[in-house]
């Protein structure tokens, strides 16, 4: 079907909208690329708009020299590992069971873990928790409280549910109980929403700040968001701490290393994200589907 | 006779019930195994908080502990209420969110629409993972991304500015512009990502109904009015229901990274305030009644708003 005049002109208004819509969704992060990678000399100016002024990378040298930066990256790899694990392997038990129709209580537990999307006990008193459970500077602080989520278990219910119940009959013939089903029929035919949750999860501890806010009395306990946080309002003071080489440290410019400090961080993030993007969209289906 | 007949049956069924309880709950040992570690970490970490939630009608020691501490009733709200803080933070709040609700109920719905009409395929999901991405990057990230490009000295909108002739403005520290900037920033984050169910939404739109417009004559415009918006309609009905039982959420990690005390006026919002003044400040309990209040708010707003709707005939969230 020919397409008139003004749907012509429509298309091609649509395609230049979302050029520039990429465009300004991206130019930050090229901004910091390129500025991270300016020569710090030449950067004082400030003239960087579209190309680096100059080349250097000892913004990176001082970055990767970086005590806290480097101690950031343990306990958020630490943090995000152990989190990642724990929270979508209780969260798929957890649901697993729930999904089962005939299993007594299973209505109490649902709306036990409904409920918690409807009402929280609030700042004060989780941290108060936290406090007395004696998590103060430890990875469970980091981890525990967050690690299930009720959104998470209602999609992966929905999709266990969705499992033919032939499949888990005919393990059972064949004499497995529903600890062996869940381990060899159920969790290798759920990978994609073991995926999907589990990237979701990863990505929160990954973006994670706040929990050292509250539960990192000591800097060597900062998560790696914690550590950036600092260094963005207080760019001078993480560039001369101890760690960094006083040849890098005599060349150093604190607005090029900020700008390296954050896309090193955000890497991992990027890294994942072609991954992330043909789970999440998905899983977000999922969990639009009411179970 | 005929009168303890159905007792004694009644009886034998309750026990034969409990023996049936009991069986059911040996069959599915290895289900409540699955689920016991995962329910433990519910009912420690979300359970025993709303336990705690009793502070707020105490004045919690410390030391003492919530067994120990003095019982003072609705001391500590008769104090929030009354507070001048109390009216501004809830304003804010309340400002806050309402501006972020009418962006997020809006420009997704429209952008969704847009991405729909793009033909090619490939452009299509290259723009979908661009538009995505900033959802993932976390707002430490997009701190320091303002911060920078709001710089009064040298950020780059200011140095845009002075081409043109204006002075320097501090964006985040000036009244006038923070709350603009906490929106404009939020909807750059997440106006992508909350195209996603819209977009599925649309695709699941029956073929003929658009074949049916246009026979009638509906150009594009009156397609996606009179069709596509119409069919969409659940899908952004559950939407605005979770979002204005969110009303009181104006996004604390946001504005606890960019907020200073130069626009607390216009910024600090309940989350905020709960945070300085119960935990910086350690005022247990007068900062838990703060959040009691904020999450009661929600509850019941979600409630309410559920019932409304499926009274209305319509799908709601439960």
């Amino acid at each position: 079907m020919a397409l008139s005049r003004g749907e012509r002109v429509f298309n091609v208004a649509n395609i230049l909208f979302f050029i520039l819509l990429m465009a300004l969704m991206i130019y930050p992060f090229w901004y910091m690329i390129m500025a991270s990678f300016s020569d710090p000399d030449l950067t004082a100016s400030g003239g960087l708009f579209l190309v680096p002024a100059g080349f250097s990378i000892t913004a990176y040298q001082a970055v990767f020299q970086n005590v806290s930066i480097l101690s950031g990256f343990k306990v958020t790899i630490i943090t995000t590992v152990a989190g990642t694990l724990i929270g979508t392997f209780l969260s798929a038990g957890m649901a697993y069971a729930v999904s089962k129709k005939r299993l007594r209580g299973g209505k109490l537990f649902s709306l036990l873990i409904l409920f918690t999307m409807l009402f929280s006990g609030g700042l004060v008193p989780s941290y108060l928790l936290v406090k007395m459970l004696g998590l103060i500077d430890s990875y469970g602080a980091f981890i525990l409280p967050g690690a299930i989520g009720a959104w998470n278990i209602f999609v992966m219910i929905s999709f266990f549910r969705g499992i033919p119940d032939e499949l888990e009959e005919a393990a059972k013939i064949d004499g497995a109980n529903d600890l062996t089903v869940f381990f060899r029929v159920v969790l290798p035919l759920s990978k994609p929403v073991l995926a999907t949750v589990g990237l979701f999860i990863a990505v929160g501890y990954w973006n994670d700040f706040f929990s050292s806010v509250l539960y990192a009395t000591e800097k060597d306990m900062w998560q790696l968001q914690m550590v950036l946080k600092d260094l963005i309002s207080n760019t001078s003071q993480a560039i001369s701490q101890a760690g960094i080489s006083v040849a890098v440290q005599q060349q150093v410019n604190p607005f090029t290393v900020k700008m390296a400090s954050i896309l090193v961080s955000s890497a991992p993030i990027l890294a994942v994200y072609p991954f992330l993007q043909k789970h999440f969209v998905k899983g977000a289906l999922i969990g639009s589907v009411k179970g | 006779m005929a009168a303890t007949k159905p007792a004694v049956m009644a009886g034998k069924r309750t026990r034969e019930a409990r023996g049936s309880l009991l069986k059911d709950i040996v069959r599915d040992r290895y289900l409540y195994l699955l689920l016991l570690p995962g329910l433990l970490l519910v009912l420690v970490f979300k359970y025993m908080p709303m336990y705690g939630v009793i502070i707020a009608f105490q004045e919690y020691n410390i030391y003492k502990g919530i067994t120990g501490s003095e019982w003072v009733g609705f001391d500590q709200f008769t104090r929030l209420f009354n507070s001048p803080d109390f009216t501004e933070i809830l304003g804010n709040t309340i400002i806050i969110s309402v501006y972020k609700l009418i962006a997020s109920f809006t420009l997704p719905i429209i952008l969704a629409l847009l991405l729909n009409e793009l033909h090619s395929k490939l452009f299509k999901r290259f723009a979908q993972s661009v538009v995505y991405l900033p959802h993932f990057i976390s707002w430490v990230i997009f701190s320091g991304i303002l911060i920078t490009f709001l710089n009064p000295v040298d950020g780059l909108v200011n140095l845009i500015l002075q081409r043109f002739g204006v002075m320097p403005i501090d964006f985040l520290g000036d009244v006038r512009y923070f709350r603009s900037i906490l929106v404009i920033s939020d909807i750059y984050k997440e106006v992508g990502w909350g195209t996603i169910i819209y977009l599925a939404a649309i695709a699941g739109v029956s073929a003929d109904l658009y074949e049916a417009a246009r026979i009638d004559g509906a150009n594009k415009l009156k397609q996606t009015w009179h069709v596509t918006l119409p069919a969409i309609r659940p899908v952004i009905l559950i939407l605005v229901i979770l979002s204005l039982a969110n009303i009181l959420e104006a996004g604390f990690q946001q504005i606890f990274l960019l907020y200073n005390p130069l626009v607390y006026d216009v910024a600090d919002i309940i989350d905020t305030y709960v945070y300085r003044v119960g935990i910086q400040e350690a005022n247990y309990s007068y900062a838990t009644a703060a959040g009691l209040f904020k999450s009661a708010v929600a509850m019941t707003l979600i409630l309410t708003v559920n019932t409304i709707v499926k009274k209305s005939g319509q799908e709601g969230l439960w």
